[in-house]
């Protein structure tokens, strides 16, 4: 089973953000962070309630909630 | 040399230090306020640099130059000229974090397409070396077609060089800043501002490529503390432990830092008091001017620790960490993890706690956090609960043979803020505050020594601001309700009053059987009003039931009777509208004991067998029972009796709506709760 968005990848992996589903203000916050096409991120962990999400991408850490994550398409490694 | 001051806008990412590049720049600000119509902070100091005077906008921490939010519209504005009451930048210094630059470079690049000179200063430089990053600034400051230039304000490598450049961009030629010639329309799938940031990226890439490396090697130290602090078991253990430290410290450094406040007050109060003749101008001048000064200087040591602990957590990175440990459990409430902090600390006091939420950026969720925060059984409850829990709840287990029935309820009351306030956030997250989904896109910063200057000047910031905004009106405040608890005044009435309670009095002793409980109580009563202290106090409680608050006690009667409360109960909770605590002392003027102190033993002994010996007028039908006092307290647990509080949500927010929407939301919640209570008390027979 390949793992198609941000959300369901386990953590530790890292992964090539493919597109970002977009046309909103939060489409528009996760590129400005720098969640763009082709970027690679790793999941560095997740909260104690399974929710939000701990990225790495760009030298940065970055939390997003699991349900923007969902957004983010990820392409194969 | 230009004759007027220049303005320089200084604009960054959230955390880079903007900060302490300010205070470095320019020491404390000068003017501290709004934004007109938003509820952006708007800072701006001044130096002087060879002979020229700069004035220093500090602009909100943003992300980007695309507005958004209030805070980037706010930026975007005063970038432009178009924010009324600041002039149009000569210049903008952008502060880029120097351990973290493409990502920074994405507004920087932003600023250099303003139009305006450009000075970049690279912050945090000393951090970097420590991480091994290394940047090529000469190379970064010719790709880029302006200056760059490293600062570490703590060692105060950079900041005389960031004067000289600014004020050098603003005298030397038209600057050529590199432009990126990046798309400016959209795509039939895709908004202009997606297509751009995708662009912006691919260009910073090239842009960085070869000017900076390095760092790999220290990131492993930062990923131990945070796999630490962030992990399931551990850091859950340790945010809570550090959640209790910070909390208590509040709960127990604040108080007797208070205490010294009131104390310092009281004398001064007696000083004046001495100075001026007994009478209308003196009442005036201690019960309602000083009074209200007191009333708001004793909240300045929470507001200083709290905003100490918050500037060291976010200093620390910790602050983004909390919420990000916490926001699973909030969003159910349809609040997010930054909100737990202002949540926390409104056990203590709700104004400390609704002033942190300047930390949520997220404007719905800010507004919704300070709209529940003072349902947060704050400190000043406690008092209401100790006496009337230790007067009217039986002394006996709750069920379980180790549970006193008094903590039990106690620990209800506390539990009934948390729940209520979770269901109203709730409920409104899902009706008036219902919305496209907000973004929960949060940097986590990387771990580093909080910067003592930083720190402090939060802490001053935090408690200057209070006394400046809030501080005034509560003095206001003060004076008003001084008056509506003074007047009218009309000795006969009082003379009157004092008689016909005599009369009542008597009666009452002639009435009750020898060995009547509460027989020598009323004796005691009796003989007091021979006493010139006792007649004073008499009078005093006669002329407060006669003022206009009095009388308005007595015109809602009808609304607090279903509550189980006699007309005394509904002046006293009028007149506690200054601050909860008010109640008890208002409790004991109302019932002719004069100026109790609950806080001490023998006041609150005092005012226990007075309250035990009310009875309905007339009749001899106790006034306090159980159900009548537990209404009472959950009637405290949920209604906004706390001006100061209500005056700090109108600054906060800005608008006038939101206090009177939470006085009103909260009396009614209030009242439904202890009409609730009391039935169900008298249904069960309590």
């Amino acid at each position: 089973m390949i793992a198609v968005s941000l959300d369901d990848v386990p953590v530790g992996s890292t992964v090539r953000v493919r597109d970002v589903a977009g046309g909103d203000a939060v489409a528009i916050r996760l590129l400005e962070m720098g969640v763009t096409p082709g970027v690679e991120i790793r999941l560095v962990g997740k909260a104690p309630f399974g929710d939000p999400l701990e990225l790495e991408l760009r030298g940065y850490r970055l939390s997003i909630r699991r349900q923007e994550a969902a957004r983010v398409a990820i392409g194969d490694r | 040399m230009t004759p007027g001051p220049l303005t320089v806008a200084l604009l960054g990412n959230p955390n880079v230090g903007k900060s302490t590049l300010f205070t470095a720049l320019a020491g404390i600000p000068t003017r501290v306020g709004n934004y007109p119509g938003v509820t952006v902070e708007e800072k701006i100091g001044r130096f002087t640099h060879r002979g020229q005077a700069v004035d220093l906008v500090d602009l909100p921490g943003t992300y980007s130059l695309a507005p958004q939010s209030p805070d980037e519209r706010v930026a975007v504005d005063v970038l432009h000229g178009r924010m009324p009451g600041v002039a149009r930048p000569d210049c903008i210094l952008v502060v880029a974090d120097a351990t973290n630059l493409p990502r920074n470079m994405f507004l920087a690049t932003q600023a250099l397409e303003v139009g305006v000179p450009v000075v970049i200063a690279l912050a945090l430089a000393d951090v970097a070396d420590r991480k091994g990053i290394r940047i090529d600034v000469a190379e970064l400051s010719r790709r880029l077609g302006c200056p760059v230039i490293r600062v570490a304000p703590p060692t105060g490598e950079g900041v005389a060089t960031i004067r000289d450049r600014v004020v050098e961009a603003t005298n030397g030629p038209a600057p050529r800043p590199l432009q990126l010639a990046l798309p400016k329309a959209g795509t039939a799938v895709r908004p202009a501002a997606e297509t751009e940031a995708i662009a912006r990226y691919a260009a910073i890439e090239r842009l960085l490529d070869g000017v900076v490396g390095g760092g790999g090697a220290a990131a492993l130290v930062e990923d131990r503390i945070d796999a630490l602090l962030t992990h399931r078991v551990w850091g859950t253990l340790i945010f809570v432990g550090v959640m209790l430290g910070m909390f208590s410290s509040i709960f127990w450094l604040a108080p007797p830092l208070m205490d010294l406040i009131s104390a310092a007050m009281d004398h001064v109060s007696a000083f004046v008091a001495s100075l001026l003749p007994e009478g209308a101008i003196r009442s005036l001048v201690v019960h309602g001017i000083l009074a209200g000064v007191s009333g708001s200087v004793v909240f300045v040591p929470q507001i200083a620790l709290l905003f100490l602990f918050v500037a060291i957590l976010e200093g620390c990175g910790y602050l983004a960490r909390a919420a990000y440990l916490m926001d699973r459990l909030l969003v159910g409430m349809g609040l997010s993890g930054k909100s737990f902090i202002p949540l926390l600390s409104s056990f203590a006091c709700a104004i400390p706690g609704i002033m942190a939420a300047r930390t949520i950026e997220n404007r719905r969720d800010r507004l919704l956090t300070i709209l529940v925060a003072p349902l947060m059984s704050c400190s000043a409850r406690l008092p209401v609960y100790l006496l009337l829990c230790g007067a009217f709840v039986p002394d006996r287990a709750a069920g379980l043979p180790w549970l006193p029935l008094k903590a039990a309820v106690l620990a209800g009351l506390y539990a009934l803020g948390v729940v209520v306030a979770a269901a109203v956030a709730w409920v409104l997250s899902r009706t008036a505050f219902h919305g496209p989904p907000q973004p929960f896109v949060m940097e986590l910063p990387g771990w580093r020594w909080p910067r003592p200057a930083v720190v402090l000047e939060r802490a001053r910031e935090a408690a200057w601001s209070f006394l400046q905004n809030a501080g005034t009106l509560i003095v206001a405040l003060s004076i008003v309700l001084w008056a509506l608890m003074t007047y009218p005044r009309n000795e006969q009435t009082i003379d009157a009053d004092v008689a016909a309670l005599r009369t009542a009095v008597g009666e009452r002793i002639a009435a009750a059987d020898d060995d009547a409980p509460d027989r020598a109580d009323l004796v005691a009563q009796l003989e007091a009003l021979d006493t010139p202290e006792g007649l004073a106090a008499a009078r005093q409680g006669a002329a407060q039931r006669h003022s206009f608050l009095g009388r308005a006690g007595q015109f809602i009667e009808p609304l607090v009777k279903p509550l189980g409360w006699d007309w005394r109960i509904g002046c006293a909770a009028l007149a506690s509208f200054p601050a909860r605590e008010v109640v008890l002392g208002t409790l004991g003027v109302i019932y002719d004991l004069g100026d109790v102190d609950p806080g001490d033993a023998e006041g609150a002994t005092a005012l226990e067998r007075r309250l035990k010996a009310a009875r309905w007028d007339g009749t001899n039908r106790p006034v306090f029972t159980l159900p009548v006092a537990l209404s009472i307290m959950v009637f405290f647990a949920l209604c906004a009796q706390c001006a100061s509080t209500l005056v700090v949500i109108g600054r906060e927010t800005g608008s006038w709506v939101w206090p009177v929407v939470t006085f009103s939301y909260m009396t009614a919640l209030a009242w439904l709760g202890a009409f609730a209570i009391y039935r169900i008390g008298l249904a069960l027979g309590w």
